[in-house]
């Protein structure tokens, strides 16, 4: 009797095993079509509405309203352009190492050189941005979602098709080629004047795509703005709102008077290109475009460079053992140049004739914009002074965003400077000058940010060795390649051109080399990025960076570990964490 | 935006309130059907654009079919959208004052976009006015007629009834809130038929036209571009107007009302701004006046 009942028992019981089993397992699903770890409102965390599990599949990700998984799409779209857009200045540089015209036409060059900008810093510089802000805003100032989950998703899906206008010229389409006009657009090329190609459709395709793509930022800009005022919980005051947070709101307001104005002014160049009126050409002044343009244009520099800078003054104190430095200053920093943004755009037009008197007041508030970079600059340094220094992945990209600031930030000094403009301006000093920002400051703290969160979104670790040999063949690359181009400057070589005098070969070989280490780092990068992502040690630890230790720990790493904890219960991975010891990815060498 | 919970519809029975197709937890198709849209949209304009010109490479109704099916397809995805997110389960959605601030403050970032969408124009315009303007002011028909003064007053009438309207639902007065917001539809619309009116005589009997010339540029765009946002607001209205005779709004659920308000009467400001510089600062100081 006895031993029936323990049969009946142990019958039941197993049902009742199978059945949480298989509850488990449907649960699962939504991790059976992605290796990721990310996106798991199914597992009921903060998101108190989610009622049932996300749908499988592509499904999942045309539908999802999930702030991460958004985040998660805009990462990729972004790494998709910053990678096209690299491909397309590898080809430049490769044309470059010899002086005359070898590998690809002059006009094809200056296609790529249109792109090359536009994918950059529209397809590849506002979404990584977005990636970030998308799935961090939200679990720093612990809200449940984005303040309009839906317009964020819309946001994200205009994106795309924005690219696929953009780059429209370069797909085989009969009479339709890409536009040359540069980034810039400077009208009355990009008016499709005179006797050039300009007036080719490639170039309104073009025009479209860039209206489309601001269209997508300023709705989150829009839902940015709503968020943090009023998504955050009550715990997150102003006062301990965190720092990245801050530079996303600054960069929102930016991006809310900068993009739309653009919006306009682009709409306005179609118009005259199709419909005959004269706001730019047909007896308008093109000067007029560039005062448009640079009034959205200058402010675009800071939208792409305060998130990057609230990432790395969020990561740094981090493995610096210390908190940041002057956090109030680096917070009105932010804010200071976001105000003095909108007032430093014609300092882009010096050489153009425009009044003198004009010229020296732009002058003065673009030296005084150093002000509180610098105030940035000092605190990240100070943040390390004789802080417990851990060289992990992130830190190096951190120290390399400083490091490259430095020169980026100098060099621009020197070019707010009127005199020394007009002898550098049309010089390759200005292309070096800003790359040293978009590529090593922003996109090495893009870097920064995709190793140190790569626990979160991937649920995995990254390879160390790899993260490392990215990290020393980007910094360098970008200085091989740069400084090569501001000492190509000072000779006088001049920007844009396909072609050059031979006595400029030299450096422009140099540059070229610098460009193609880089490629070898990025190509690591991808390597290290996906391999990880998939067979990467899953990472078992809510702290994998040791936070704690320090009392640096953060609420997304806080979020992070409730995930983990909440996931126990499948117990389906722990095979795999073994194979790599799920060991967190920290050094322990001090260098202080 | 929670479709899925249990309605409560106080008695209005509303169709089809289960989301399209069956949504899973909050996922939504509606954005993505609203993005197809609207990228549609530009597909639509750039293929026009291809149809122009000697050798062109779609037919010339392409781009405008295009155009137009995106619209629809636009639309449609935003009434889903509206329609589920907040009108099928309008009672039982949560009203709480921190869901009602964040759509204000999104309006209020929307409407701080907009300052950028017309200060491109705006910009335009007093760059050209503080050149030789006696040049530029050629050929241009008088500006500041009894129409346009007619249709400033309507406009301003307009935003009054509004703020009534919105003032009498914050106090449950239900037949004065459908009055004044009827009032104010009718208001916008004669406005809008006075703006087409103007453009008829501008341009076929005084034959001054977006073309002509730089003020022709100047008045176009930014008279254009102002009736496309009264014509928008008339639309958001017009949705307001639909849902509050479908019985909806009450003293503490009326969100939308004032989002829809503050877009309506930022119009009118504007459009106040856009008489002054714009009809009357054209003509000071040349001897009109």
């Amino acid at each position: 009797m006895q031993v029936n009942g323990q049969l009946a028992l142990t019958v039941l019981m197993g049902i009742f095993l199978v059945a949480v089993a298989a509850w488990l397992a449907r649960i699962e699903n939504w991790r059976s079509y992605t290796p990721l770890a990310g996106g798991g409102g199914a597992f009921g965390q903060s998101e108190g509405y989610v009622s049932k599990e996300k749908p499988a599949g592509l499904i999942r990700w045309l539908t999802t309203v999930d702030h991460k998984d958004i985040g998660i799409l805009y990462g990729a779209f972004a790494l998709v352009s910053f990678a096209v857009g690299g491909l397309m200045v590898v080809l430049m540089r490769v044309e470059l190492a010899d002086p005359g015209m070898t590998l690809i036409s002059n006009t094809f060059y200056n296609s790529l050189l249109t792109s090359h900008g536009i994918t950059m810093l529209f397809l590849f510089g506002t979404p990584i941005i977005a990636a970030f802000s998308n799935y961090f805003v939200p679990l720093l100032v612990d809200a449940d979602d984005m303040a309009f989950p839906r317009i964020n998703a819309i946001a994200f899906w205009l994106l795309p098709p924005a690219a696929l206008l953009i780059w429209a010229g370069f797909f085989p389409i009969p009479d339709v080629i890409p536009a040359q006009t540069a980034w810039t657009m400077y009208t009355p090329l990009s008016g499709g004047v005179g006797n050039g190609n300009q007036m080719n459709a490639g170039v309104d395709l073009m025009l479209l795509g860039l209206h489309l793509s601001g269209v997508s930022a300023t709705m989150g800009a829009i839902n940015f703005i709503a968020t943090i005022f009023t998504e955050r919980a009550e715990e997150v005051t102003w006062a301990n709102l965190d720092i990245f947070s801050w530079t996303i709101l600054t960069q929102s307001g930016l991006i809310l008077f900068a993009f739309p104005l653009l919006g306009s002014a682009i709409l306005m160049l179609l118009l005259d290109r199709n419909f005959g009126t004269a706001f730019f050409i047909n007896g308008g002044d093109p000067i007029l475009w560039q005062h448009l343009f640079w009034f959205f244009g200058h402010p675009e520099v800071y939208i792409l460079v305060l998130p990057p800078m609230g990432i790395v003054s969020y990561v740094l104190p981090r493995f610096s053992g210390r908190r940041l430095f002057g956090f109030k200053f680096v917070v009105y920093s932010t804010l200071a140049i976001g105000v003095l943004s909108f007032g430093v755009w014609a300092h882009h037009m010096f050489a153009t004739g425009i009044d003198p008197r004009l010229r020296a007041s732009f002058m003065a508030v673009s030296l005084a914009i150093a002000i509180p970079s610098a105030v940035k600059t000092f605190n990240w340094i100070t943040t390390m002074w004789n802080g417990n220094v851990r060289l992990t992945t992130p830190m190096l990209y951190c120290i390399g965003f400083v490091s490259n600031f430095i020169i980026g930030g100098v060099t621009g000094v020197f070019l707010a400077s009127i005199p020394i403009d007009l002898v550098l301006h049309d010089t390759y000093y200005v292309v070096g000058h800003f790359h040293y920002i978009v590529m090593g400051a922003i996109a090495f703290a893009g870097f920064a940010g995709i190793y140190y969160w790569f626990p979160i979104y991937t649920g995995r670790m990254y390879q160390q060795t790899l993260g490392k040999a990215h990290f020393w063949l980007s910094m360098v690359g970008t200085n091989v390649t740069f400084f090569a181009m501001i000492l190509l400057g000072y000779g006088g070589m001049p920007r844009r051109y396909a072609t050059y005098l031979p006595e400029f070969a030299t450096l422009h070989q140099v540059a070229t080399l610098g460009a193609l280490i880089l490629l070898v780092g990025q190509i690591i990068f991808v390597w290290n990025f996906v391999q990880s992502w998939l067979e990467g040690p899953v990472v078992e630890d809510g702290d994998p960076w040791n936070l704690k230790d320090e009392g640096l720990y953060t609420a997304e790493w806080q979020w992070y570990d409730r995930k983990i904890k909440t996931a126990l219960a499948d117990g389906g991975e722990e095979e795999e964490a073994l194979t790599d010891g799920g060991q967190p990815a920290v050094e322990s060498d001090d260098s202080n | 935006m929670g479709t899925e919970e249990a309605h409560d519809d106080h008695g209005h029975h509303l169709p089809a309130v289960e989301d399209w197709p069956r949504g899973f937890g909050e996922a939504s198709w509606w954005p993505f059907v609203t993005a197809i849209g609207a990228a549609g949209i530009y597909a639509g304009a750039g293929l026009y654009i291809l149809s122009r010109g000697d050798n062109a490479i779609v037919g010339s109704l392409v781009g405008p079919a295009a155009f137009v099916a995106s619209i629809g397809i636009f639309l449609a995805g935003l009434y889903g959208w509206v329609y589920h997110a907040f009108v099928s389960h309008f009672w039982s959605r949560d009203a709480s004052e921190k869901g009602a601030n964040k759509l204000r403050w999104g309006m209020v970032a929307f409407l701080g976009s907009e300052l950028g969408t017309f200060g491109a124009l705006f910009g335009y315009y007093f760059y050209i006015r503080a050149g030789d303007w006696s040049e530029v002011l050629v050929g241009v028909p008088e500006l500041t007629g009894s129409l346009v003064l007619i249709n400033t007053a309507i406009l301003i009438v307009s935003s009054v009834t509004l703020h009534w309207a919105h003032g009498a639902i914050r106090n449950n007065d239900r037949k004065k809130f459908l009055g004044w917001l009827a009032a104010t539809l009718l208001l916008g619309v004669i406005f809008i038929g006075g703006q087409v009116y103007e453009y008829y005589e501008f341009i076929i009997h005084e034959e001054f036209t977006l073309v002509s010339g730089l003020f022709g540029s100047a008045f176009y765009g930014l008279t254009g571009l102002h009736g496309l946002h009264v014509s928008l607001g008339a639309v958001l209205l017009g949705i307001v107007f639909v849902r509050a005779l479908a019985g909806q709004y009450s003293a503490e659920r009326h969100v939308s009302v004032s989002t829809a308000s503050m877009y309506w009467h930022f119009v009118d400001v504007v459009w106040v701004f856009l008489v002054v510089v714009l009809y009357v600062g054209a003509e000071i100081g040349t001897g009109a006046f």
